[in-house]
């Protein structure tokens, strides 16, 4: 079975979803658990049999798609996308074990099974054509689910979100087609899968355009400075549960695939790039954390501090190094978490007064306490507070880039200021104070439901910021296998230097040792 | 040993966490015991500790790992050694004490068991923070106490002033950790590794610039905790908090993080003595600086702020000029006066139903002997008077300034001392002596509960006598830190006898200013008094510089960029599209007439396209 657990992991949702036509609307929701959590076991035990010392792809599956254009249906994990996996086989459980949604649950639990099987697909893809298929997907479930549950605007945020991201997508698609046919005109063979792809060194100037068609697709995914104004819309109009695997999942399909991609695939253009999107990032990180300041919705201010702390993943996967793209890969996680965490705690207070305007509120700390500490915690984890899963990403992300530049990550580090001041500014006006408005003074705190998707995403932000080795050893040992092999593939001396070679290091250290 | 290092430092933990499980419940005494009791167990580990570093032993654990990418590796790693073995001494012994005291303090609050939390919490930051053995662990100290400050200074969080303070230190404190963050970096891509060992070995092998940014980075996240200028306001408005805090946080320990981080990286700071002049420098000024602003304050609290900021000030003199134990000397005298000096004030309050302003108290010794004889026991160290604490302790800094030959320095720490003198008994007539005006205002004083003071007994003795052991503390710490030549021997008693002068100076003219009361109100039409009382108009011109502009740019760079420029012009592309798309259709309307009439103008223009080409083409050919 576990020669085969990937394609099982993606399809296994799907199925039950199809499945889930049939099911009786009353017992859904036990359905939709059910699958969920199979789901999620099976994704702990491809994490219990993968093998962290090795940094190689893991459980590869291969048969033909296309063979003429050497399209195959082919996956694979590494200690990247492994964990990208379980978060969201793990979303996709929370959101649906605690899913306040009253409005045709049936249809919505299966959209998310459906979501899942995307997602995951994404993650696991190792054919650029199938990463493609899934990546487009996924934007189905998506759009339906801010489109037929969503807001006052659902129809315009969900026609912007889907036309943005798949105009993107289609540029990137193209450069897909081209690095084919790239690959043809030096091996005489077309492939789509990216490990061979790997093995491709293109010169320094068709680097550069492909880079560039790559990027505006994940660019705008992300969602990175100017390409980001369609996310504040998505997340305003979205049920809470589709800002939850929207920020938690969809938006890390971007920064992974520059780590999958843009990184090994390009290296002599990722060191080119790598300033002008190191301010692109310091843009993204001061002023969207900057914008979220000034907003008065409170589920804004969470939608903003994605688009900020972005910034900093893309600063970490652009330092090269891997203290940097391994920090960047763990920030993402811990965004995920966190950013998760944030967008459930503001339905909980959305279901309550349908209303997500921070004047409205005031004083709910001594109202709703447990609800305030959660949020509480859940803040400072967003702050970047040590010990929480935020800060090891964040750290490693600045730490990485210092290598690169001074002033940059000078600029860059007051990603912690910022992100104190919009969130500590939110939490006074929603929190403290007296309780002024009457309808808050006899607000419920957050029940059994809620409590079971924000307890495991309380306990994972600060069991990951105390232990975070289980996480950050396999993708460590995988960041490094990219580094070294960008260190071999690069041309340019700039990008020689740039992007260190370790199995230098690790022959110096190992001559330090013999001495 | 390691389990005594283990016990001291998780104890507080426990007693947090404890406490935590009966946060949101009613008031229950055993939260606030138990807490104490655990407290109390860290302190005598830590006391155990003391005897056996004392015997010339160090202890170090490593825990488990931590970080680990690429090259680096953070541990969690603690180490016992001369100078945690004091700090973690001083933070148990204020703890346990304020801890104990807070029991009477809070008794009426609401908030009873979450005060507890919160307070432990601190307790066990401040111990990661001074026996971690690198600056990654320094780190999570450092942050933690900075958390559990804003915890703790709005922990009134219906008061809007509170929270205000507390998110003013959480975000100030934050850009002073950028510094720190900063130095840290420059540290691991020099050096390769976090620990303190290696780091200070290697440290001398590095570029002098590269250790003077080390030394200026780190220097400046030390400036955040530590209200350094131009980064002090937050301190001030940290009054806000609930007095046990302001003794414990504010005073005796996390203020003093950076006066510690300091003398902990000596081996950096001793390579660099341009920027620890520049660190002395600005330690002298704030000394004077915020001892001026203590003169006329009209909030009690207030005013002892003012004295931490500048006896901070004396602490970074000593440090700056590498003076190293003399500034730890300090800490430890400090934090035992300050602490006694705020209890007290806390059961003046409590007395004056929470009224702060001596102004309107007076002739409180009647009612209150035992608080007016312990803070006025505080207030005679912190004048440094013979033969209380204060005076060997300051006496030292003023004494290594002189030495060094920075008579400035000497001259602006010695008026100070005059200031602070005064200062402290201006407070204390004011509060506690003259007419009993506190009647006017209609306050029925009563003294503190008498547990209350007696756990304050241990901090005046400590006020009194911290002092004499100078010789054992001075062979305990400068096995670990660098000695200190005074080259003032010749001088030594006329040094002492001057400052003695000044402090009793300082005393005696506050005492016959304020003895019948305060002074008359037209002083406060003076153009230094409005300087003064409005704390040279920093916090103003702080709000009109930066938070105000940071406001109206962030509301303009979602209204006007975000939503007009960046969206619009997503929007207008898409609406471009659509446009054209209208615009065009009639093309395919299906009426063959118009179809070939466009067929025609299609044709013309592939033609003329064509001719155009040929035509260029040949051009070119030619």
């Amino acid at each position: 079975m576990l020669d085969h657990i990937l394609s099982i992991l993606i399809f296994f949702p799907a199925l039950a979803a199809m499945l889930g036509f049939v099911v009786a609307k009353d017992s859904i929701r036990a359905y939709g658990i059910t699958v969920a959590a199979i789901e999620f076991v099976l994704s702990l035990w491809l994490w219990y049999a993968y093998d962290p010392m090795s940094s190689g792809m893991q459980f590869m599956e291969s048969a033909p798609l296309i063979p003429a254009f050497g399209i195959n249906y082919l996956l694979g994990i590494d200690g990247i996308s492994l964990f990208i996996v379980i978060l969201s086989t793990f979303f996709t459980l929370i959101g649906i074990a605690s899913l306040t949604e009253t409005r045709r649950v049936k249809d919505m639990i299966i959209t998310l099974l459906f979501l899942e099987m995307t997602m995951v697909g994404v993650f696991a893809a190792l054919d650029a054509i199938v990463f493609y298929v899934f990546w487009e997907l996924s934007l189905v479930p998506m759009l339906y689910i801010i489109g037929a549950w969503g807001g006052p605007l659902r129809i315009y945020a969900s026609v912007k979100f889907f036309l943005y991201t798949f105009t993107g997508s289609l540029v990137m698609l193209v450069g897909m087609l081209f690095m084919a046919y790239f690959y043809y005109q030096a091996t005489g063979m077309w492939s789509f899968s990216i490990l061979e792809w790997y093995r491709l060194i293109l010169p320094e100037n068709f680097q550069l355009w492909l880079f560039a068609a790559f990027f505006l697709g994940f660019a705008i995914k992300v969602p990175m400075f100017p390409f980001h104004t369609w996310l504040p819309y998505a997340h305003g109009q979205a049920p809470t549960i589709g800002s939850v695997i929207l920020a938690a999942i969809l938006l890390k399909m971007g920064t992974y695939a520059f780590v999958r991609f843009s990184l090994p695939l390009f290296p002599d253009a990722s060191v080119f790039f790598m300033f002008p999107i190191a301010a692109i990032a310091i843009i993204m990180i001061i002023y969207t954390a900057m914008v979220a300041y000034a907003q008065e919705d409170i589920k804004q201010v969470v939608a903003y501090s994605s688009v900020s702390h972005m910034g900093v993943i893309i600063l970490g996967t652009f330092a090269l190094n891997v203290e940097g793209v391994s920090g960047s890969v763990f920030l993402m996680l811990a965004h995920g978490v966190v950013s998760g965490a944030l967008f459930l705690l503001v339905g909980v207070i959305y279901d309550r007064r349908h209303t997500k305007l921070m004047s409205e509120f005031g004083g709910l700390a001594s109202v709703m306490p447990r609800y305030a500490t959660i949020f509480g915690i859940m803040m400072m984890a967003s702050v970047g507070l040590p010990l929480t899963i935020n800060f090891v990403g964040e750290f490693l992300s600045l730490l990485g880039f210092y290598k690169q530049s001074h002033t940059y990550t000078l600029i860059a580090g007051t990603a912690i200021i910022v992100g104190a001041i919009y969130m500590l500014a939110a939490y006074k006006k929603m929190f403290f104070g007296n309780v002024t408005n009457e309808e808050n003074k006899k607000l419920k705190d957050v029940n059994k439901t809620e409590l079971i998707g924000l307890v495991p995403l309380v306990i994972l932000a600060i069991w990951l910021g105390v232990y975070p080795k289980p996480v950050l050893e396999p993708i460590n040992n995988s960041v490094e296998s990219v580094i070294q092999l960008m260190h071999d593939k690069a041309q340019s001396s700039e990008a020689k230097a740039r992007i260190p070679n370790l199995s230098d290091a690790g022959a110096m250290k190992l001559h330090q040792e013999a001495h | 040993m390691e389990l005594y290092l283990y016990i001291a430092l998780f104890a507080p933990l426990v007693g947090s966490l404890y406490a935590a499980l009966f946060g949101a419940s009613p008031k229950s005494y055993h939260t606030g015991l138990i807490a104490s009791g655990l407290l109390f167990t860290s302190l005598v580990s830590s006391a155990i500790l003391l005897s056996y570093v004392m015997g010339g032993h160090t202890v170090h654990v490593e825990l488990m790992t931590w970080m680990a990418t690429g090259d680096l590796y953070i541990p969690f790693g603690f180490v016992v050694d001369q100078v945690s073995v004091v700090m973690m001494m001083v933070v148990t012994i204020v703890s346990t004490v304020v801890h104990v005291y807070s029991i009477g303090y809070m008794d009426h609050d609401k908030g009873f068991n979450r005060f507890f939390s919160y307070l432990s919490a601190f307790v066990f930051s401040m111990m990661v923070l001074v026996m971690s053995d690198n600056f990654a662990g320094l780190f999570i100290g450092w942050e933690g106490v900075g958390l559990c400050s804003w915890l703790l200074i709005g922990f009134w969080y219906h008061k809007e002033s509170a929270t205000w303070a507390a998110n003013e230190a959480f975000i100030m404190n934050r850009i002073a950790d950028l510094g720190m963050l900063i130095g840290i970096f420059l540290v691991y891509w020099n050096i390769g590794s976090l620990q303190y060992d290696v780091v200070f070995a290697e440290i001398h092998n590095l570029d002098q610039k590269v250790i003077t940014w080390i030394g200026i980075f780190l220097f400046i996240g030390a400036m955040g905790k530590s209200a350094q200028f131009p980064l002090h306001p937050w301190l001030a408005d940290a009054m806000e908090g609930p007095t046990p805090v302001s003794a414990l946080i504010h005073a005796a320990t996390m203020v003093t993080a950076g006066v510690y981080l300091v003398i902990r990286a000596n081996p950096i700071y001793s390579e660099i003595p341009d920027v620890g002049y520049f660190i002395a420098s600005l330690g002298a000024f704030v000394a004077m600086f915020a001892a001026t602003m203590a003169l006329v304050n009209r909030d009690m609290k207030r005013i002892i702020a003012y004295s931490t900021l500048s006896q901070l000030g004396y602490m970074f003199v000593a440090a700056g000029l590498g003076a190293y134990w003399v500034a730890l000397f300090h800490l430890m005298a400090h934090a035992f006066f300050k602490a006694l000096l705020f209890l007290g004030a806390g059961n003046v309050m409590h007395a004056m139903s929470d009224e702060l302003d001596p102004v309107k108290m007076g002739g409180l010794y009647k009612v209150m002997k035992g608080t007016a004889i312990l803070m006025i026991l505080a207030s005679v160290a912190l004048a440094g008077i013979w033969p209380f604490a204060g005076f060997f302790s300051k006496d030292k800094i003023l004494e290594v300034a002189f030495s060094s030959e920075h008579y400035i320095l000497w001259g602006t720490l010695w008026i100070t001392a005059g200031l602070t003198a005064f200062y402290s008994f201006r407070l204390i007539m004011l509060a506690f002596f003259g007419e009993e005006r506190y009647k006017q205002y209609g306050f029925h004083p009563h003294e503190a509960y008498r547990f209350m003071l007696v756990v304050m007994s241990p901090l005046a003795l400590l006020a009194v006598i911290a002092g004499w052991f100078e010789h054992d503390f001075v062979r305990l710490v400068t096995t670990l830190l660098p000695g200190f030549e005074f080259h003032t021997h010749h001088v030594e008693l006329m040094l002492i006898g001057v400052t003695s002068l000044i402090a009793v100076g300082g005393i005696v003219t506050a005492i016959l200013m304020y003895r019948n009361g305060p002074l008359s109100t037209k002083w406060e039409e003076h153009f230094c008094y409005k300087v003064l009382i409005n704390q040279y108009y920093i916090p103003k011109l702080y709000n009109e510089i930066f938070t105000k502009p940071y406001g109206a740019l962030s509301r303009f760079a979602w209204k006007e960029i975000d939503i007009r420029i960046v969206d619009a012009t997503v929007d207008m592309i898409a609406n471009a599209i659509y446009k054209t798309g209208e615009n065009t259709r009639d093309i395919q309307n299906g009426n063959l007439s118009t179809m070939l009439r466009w067929m025609v103008i299609g044709l013309v223009v592939l033609l003329a396209l064509a001719v155009a080409f040929t035509v260029g083409y040949n051009a070119i050919g030619a």
